[in-house]
């Protein structure tokens, strides 16, 4: 088993993205700050309002995470002044509300996206990623993988520069490992990224598997190195060597 | 019936009956003064006429000879009622008749004196019409003084009644009704804003406990979830541990779903959720029905979108897509192999017929909390309550029904 390499050597950015987390649960914010960096962001952390009010004011991040219910304000407000401010931050909200009147509300105020806690870190990351790639390459954007070359924009993917057919969940399962290279990711995690709230029908582990089994032979098929690794019990990993 | 309406009953019974009485009273009374009067005015005739013929000697000569006759076939002193026909007009005229003797020279002779009593009969004519006259006008003018009287001094009522219709909990400003200055409409106020106060205050503060309650467990969920799966990324997880760790972790998401399911059931209980927009049903829908693709694909249903009419619905978004999104999932999820899945959309109902085996239970039962066809199933089983919820909240119908031919579970909601 190869140690942990940092993500963005797999799949490249231009240049580091920062983050700043605004998160009051101290277990949770080092929990997203060790999985943050392990994935090759440089992350900032505020554990209040005041704290992320100052920073935001102070800094310039690429992408923010914020938490709604915090000690000494709301969420809602900092991404109000993120607005008011004119930010060229992406701004992801976490929140345990679960209100669905304060994720329409967060999205109008112009956050990015809303995920609800709690959430798996792998599509935290999956998440962050479309709102970074969304904010920063402005169409003109592409996604390199050992010898893959992913075109979100066309929905292409080039195998050793030859076009690759792909289902269309077998390309979101794709794309969703290329959110999170070098992790395991959960069986669980995958189906809730697939198919959200219907994620605990009965047979979602057994599609899982069998668009894993189909997207690996056409991999295959066209000659690319097998980075797909099954983990038992567990779930699925792309490696990146 | 109103209020003023039934005053104005019960005014008009209560003056009816006084003025019959009234009426009464006033017309004997005058009956009797009059005919007292006519008596008084023939005695004092008849003392004129014994006076006079004492002091002449001579019985009067006849002018009227029908208010006088001398020596008529009457032959005894009285006082009495007569009715003698008037051949001017045509008619029984009542007299009052007065008999009396006289002695002339000696000899006795027998007075008749007659008054007409049609003038004090024309006299209660004009009392009475008179009578009645103020009692209409009275009658009327009570009305008109009610009707105002309603208009003018309850309107503070009708005005606190359509500020307490137009009225919402989830409103942030409380009720504020205009001071009056009569009493007891002014208490009517206090008593209704302080209820509301009261009622606003308890709404926010189960509101917070749910929302509290929802952040509290969310977030100890999270951070579990958050830590388990950076667990299973310790390629030195030993194996034995890998078992322990995923039996956690799933525990924990399931508890995170029936968690976030039971809020947002007692969320809809409560009526915690803001005023709908027009939600486009058919796109819901066919959404829905898209995401549903890979399960139905496996099941190798059979999918008939009879109508799809473009139904539009005043709801709150995501919970027209939960009631949509559970009623389909569950018409996949209990379907056969093979089986057939209808769905029809029309401006009316919306029906989602499944084949499935015949329940053995009660089926309005499924709509109960955690009841489950299959009691091993991972889902906690509250698709259904909060599909009926959520049509509770918005008064729809949600009905059952079952075709034995073809096995066919149909649910329909109705709008």
């Amino acid at each position: 088993m190869p140690p942990l390499r940092p993500a963005a050597a797999a799949v490249v950015f231009p240049y580091s993205v920062k983050i700043l987390i605004v998160e009051d649960e101290a277990p949770l914010r080092t929990t997203l700050l060790d999985f943050l960096r392990h994935g090759g962001y440089i992350c900032e952390i505020a554990e209040n309002y005041e704290q992320a009010h100052e920073k935001i004011k102070l800094y310039q991040y690429d992408c923010v995470l914020v938490d709604l219910t915090l000690p000494d304000g709301s969420g809602l407000d900092l991404v109000r002044t993120l607005k008011a401010d004119h930010s060229l931050a992406g701004v992801l909200i976490i929140s345990a509300r679960g209100s669905l009147d304060d994720k329409v509300q967060g999205l109008e105020l112009g956050a990015d996206d809303y995920l609800q806690k709690p959430f798996h870190l792998a599509e935290l990351n999956a998440r962050l990623r479309s709102i970074i790639r969304r904010r920063q390459f402005q169409g003109q954007r592409h996604i390199m993988f050992r010898d893959l070359t992913i075109f979100p924009d066309q929905t292409l993917v080039l195998v050793k520069d030859q076009p690759l057919t792909l289902t269309r969940r077998e390309y979101d399962l794709l794309l969703f490992l290329l959110a999170n290279p070098n992790r395991v990711l959960t069986k669980e995690a995958i189906a809730e990224h697939i198919w959200g709230d219907d994620a605990d029908m009965a047979d979602s582990f057994d599609f899982i598997y069998t668009h894993f089994k189909n997207l690996r032979k056409k991999l295959q098929e066209h000659g690319a190195d097998n980075y797909i690794r099954t983990v038992y019990g567990l779930g699925y990993k792309l490696e990146t060597a | 019936m109103k209020l003023l309406a039934r005053t104005n009953r019960y005014y008009l019974g209560l003056s009816a009956l006084l003025f019959v009485l009234g009426t009464g009273v006033l017309y004997t009374g005058l009956q009797h003064a009059l005919a007292h009067e006519v008596d008084e005015q023939l005695q004092q005739q008849r003392t004129y006429l014994t006076e006079r013929i004492r002091v002449t000697g001579a019985l009067p000569t006849i002018t009227m000879p029908q208010e006088l006759t001398i020596d008529g076939p009457t032959r005894s002193e009285s006082l009495r009622d007569t009715v003698i026909f008037d051949p001017v007009e045509h008619e029984a005229v009542p007299f009052r008749v007065i008999s009396f003797p006289v002695t002339v020279q000696g000899q006795r002779h027998w007075l008749t004196l007659r008054k007409s009593l049609l003038e004090t009969e024309d006299i209660l004519k004009v009392i009475l019409t008179v009578m009645l006259a103020v009692m209409a006008l009275l009658f009327g003018s009570l009305l008109l003084l009610n009707q105002w009287l309603s208009r003018w001094l309850w309107a503070p009522f009708r005005h606190t009644l359509k500020a307490l219709r137009g009225y919402q909990l989830q409103q942030p400003q409380s009720l504020v009704l205009p001071a009056t200055p009569i009493d007891e409409f002014s208490e009517l106020n206090q008593a209704v804003a302080q209820l509301t106060q009261r009622v606003a205050a308890d709404y926010r503060a189960l509101k917070e406990f749910t929302e509290n309650a929802a952040h509290e467990t969310q977030t100890p969920l999270a951070i579990m979830q958050a830590q388990l799966e950076q667990l299973v990324q310790d390629p030195e997880l030993p194996e034995r541990a890998v078992g322990a760790v995923q039996h956690v972790y799933r525990a924990a998401l399931r508890l995170s779903r029936l968690h976030q399911a039971l809020t947002l059931l007692s969320k809809i209980e409560n009526r915690q959720f803001t005023d709908g927009v027009p939600v486009q049903l058919d796109a819901v829908v066919q959404e829905k029905l898209r995401q549903l693709h890979d399960f139905m694909e496996a099941k190798e249903l059979r999918l008939e979108v009879g109508t799809l009419a473009p139904v539009s619905a005043v709801m709150h978004p995501g919970l027209a897509e939960s009631l949509i999104g559970n009623l389909l999932q569950n018409a996949v999820k209990h379907n056969l192999p093979g089986g057939l899945l209808r769905v029809h959309l029309r401006a009316a109902a919306l029906e989602i017929t499944n084949t499935g085996p015949e329940l053995r239970t009660d089926p309005m039962l499924l709509l109960g909390r955690f009841r489950k066809h299959n009691a091993a199933s991972e889902s906690p089983g509250l698709g259904l309550s909060i599909a009926e919820q959520i049509c509770t909240y918005y008064g729809f119908r949600l009905s059952y029904s079952f075709i034995p031919a073809g096995a066919l579970h149909t649910l329909r909601v109705t709008f």
